[in-house]
């Protein structure tokens, strides 16, 4: 990848990926602190948050190795050192 | 030597009762906003008098009395493929080889790696049939699973959440041979991709476990690695253009969709339209069953098979890629032929109208079956079923071709035909 990202990108990435796959949201605040599943985003509507999120961070591991994050801050932190290998 | 083999015949067995799965879910008070996307109708539930057996043998039952009695005789092999054995030693093969009353030359033997079993047993008989050790045999492929929910107490049911809905029953019976006239494998086309992890299991007898993020992430790692394992193997394979139909293993519809639309962005950055499309047209034939009878694990892709099978327009010879993964986990991207007469075939064995006749059950119904009460318990010495728990779920007269439970004694299950 590119310029290497902050953890505020990683985190405004995820919020647009959750927003782009859930549009029942919009209107509803969504912060670093909020956990997908408190938000009512399904369990395969996270994969594909996570996924989309790999794609544009161009990061290339087993999704398994990003289970365990409890909040969207934890998931950011996870995916930032994921993606500096 | 042929170098031929694959599935003759395959039929689905769908159990006597199902539940609706909308109604479940309004009862449970689950968020039903979103529920179209999940791609679920009904799920089969097991009566008491239903155990994998029964299941097993009422799927193979039709496969073989279509048999002569010499081709019956060549039957050499029956693999049963479960997570839901009822002994640690005894395999279901047993009962089944006695209850199709089949010759005592046979291997018998269960394969266990949750819903991967059946695309390994059928690996098996596939590689028994291409090694010509025993030219002409034919070997029997069973899956065979049901999902008991026991409730225990209230917070089970919250813990449950959405595996109680997409968790159903059934049986797939595959006879395997030299003569593939419902799928020819292409032989040596094929990937694996498998690695530990505890994201589903069965730790008791009547309970699962689970994380459901964590299993449908292995399912997705195992989708893109098996299939790239495939494309390793197979020159010029193309996720994309080398398959007419696809069939996954279906937990439920979201899932494949899921994985589909995973596959589509990565190897051909796919936008959303044309995932939208293709899925429609390569696999939604493929959920055809598996939304009427829930998750069957280790026969799902092949309850997918027989849906692509019975929905989808098969003129010609087309390619059909099957995608299999068990919790655990091992999954395996595979390949074969299908033609017009396989469709014919897989129809004579009426599977949706047999899903039709099954009973459907009230939530009331649903729930006293789960109080669990009546349910013989795995290491049960001695029971005696009672066949009208739900009189109207009872047959009023039978051909003498279904079978149930009967009772047991001293741990030995007889059954009997209605």
């Amino acid at each position: 990848m590119g310029n290497p990202l902050d953890n505020t990108e990683i985190i405004n990435i995820l919020i647009e990926e959750i927003r782009e796959t859930v549009p029942e949201l919009e209107g509803q605040p969504i912060s670093a602190s909020d956990s997908m599943v408190d938000l009512g985003v399904n369990s395969i509507e996270r994969s594909e948050v996570i996924l989309a999120a790999m794609e544009r961070l161009d990061l290339k591991i087993p999704m398994v190795q990003l289970h365990g994050p409890k909040d969207i801050q934890e998931l950011a932190d996870l995916l930032l050192v994921k993606s500096a290998g | 030597m042929s170098g031929l083999a694959g599935i003759q015949a395959i039929n689905v067995f769908g159990g006597m009762a199902c539940l609706d799965v909308r109604e479940l879910c309004i009862h449970r008070g689950l968020d039903t906003s979103r529920f179209e996307n999940l791609l679920m109708q009904e799920k089969t539930v097991a009566l008491p008098y239903e155990d994998p057996v029964t299941f097993a043998v009422n799927a193979a039952k039709p496969i073989v009395d279509q048999l002569s009695e010499q081709e019956r005789s060549r039957i050499e092999m029956v693999i049963t493929c479960t997570e839901s054995g009822l002994d640690f030693g005894k395999s279901l093969s047993t009962h089944v080889h006695k209850l199709l009353d089949l010759q005592p030359n046979c291997r018998l033997f269960e394969i266990k790696q949750a819903c991967y079993s059946g695309a390994a047993g059928l690996q098996m008989a596939v590689n028994f049939i291409l090694s010509q050790t025993s030219p002409g045999a034919l070997a029997l492929v069973i899956t065979t699973d049901i999902s008991r929910f026991a409730l225990a107490d209230a917070n089970a049911v919250q813990e449950w959440a959405y595996s109680e809905p997409s968790s159903g029953a059934g049986a797939v019976a595959m006879l395997v041979s030299d003569m593939p006239e419902i799928l020819q494998l292409d032989v040596g086309a094929y990937g694996n991709y498998a690695f530990e992890v505890m994201d589903t299991c069965r730790p008791g007898p009547d309970t699962e476990a689970g994380d459901a993020d964590l299993s449908l992430m292995a399912y997705l790692d195992c989708c893109a690695g098996a299939f790239k394992d495939y494309s390793d193997r197979v020159q010029g394979a193309d996720f994309k253009s080398t398959f007419s139909q696809l069939c996954f293993h279906t937990p439920f519809g979201g899932m494949v969709k899921g994985a589909h639309r995973q596959l589509m962005r990565k190897l051909h950055k796919a936008k959303p339209e044309e995932i939208q499309e293709d899925f429609e047209q390569r696999l939604s034939p493929s959920l055809t069953f598996g939304q009427r009878v829930g998750n069957t694990a280790g026969g799902s892709v092949f309850v997918a098979l027989a849906g692509t099978l019975d929905a989808g327009e098969v003129n010609e010879p087309i390619r059909i890629g099957l995608f299999s993964y068990g919790s655990g986990c091992c999954s395996e991207f595979l390949s074969g032929v299908a033609t017009s007469k396989s469709q014919s075939l897989l129809k004579e064995m009426r599977i949706a109208e047999k899903l039709d006749r099954r009973y459907r059950l009230s939530i009331e119904e649903y729930e006293m079956l789960l109080s669990g009460k009546s349910v013989v318990r795995f290491g049960t010495k001695d029971a005696e079923l009672d066949h009208q728990i739900i009189p109207s779920a009872w047959p009023v007269s039978g051909n003498g071709d279904l079978l149930v439970l009967d009772n047991l004694v001293n741990y030995q299950r007889n059954y009997k035909w209605i």
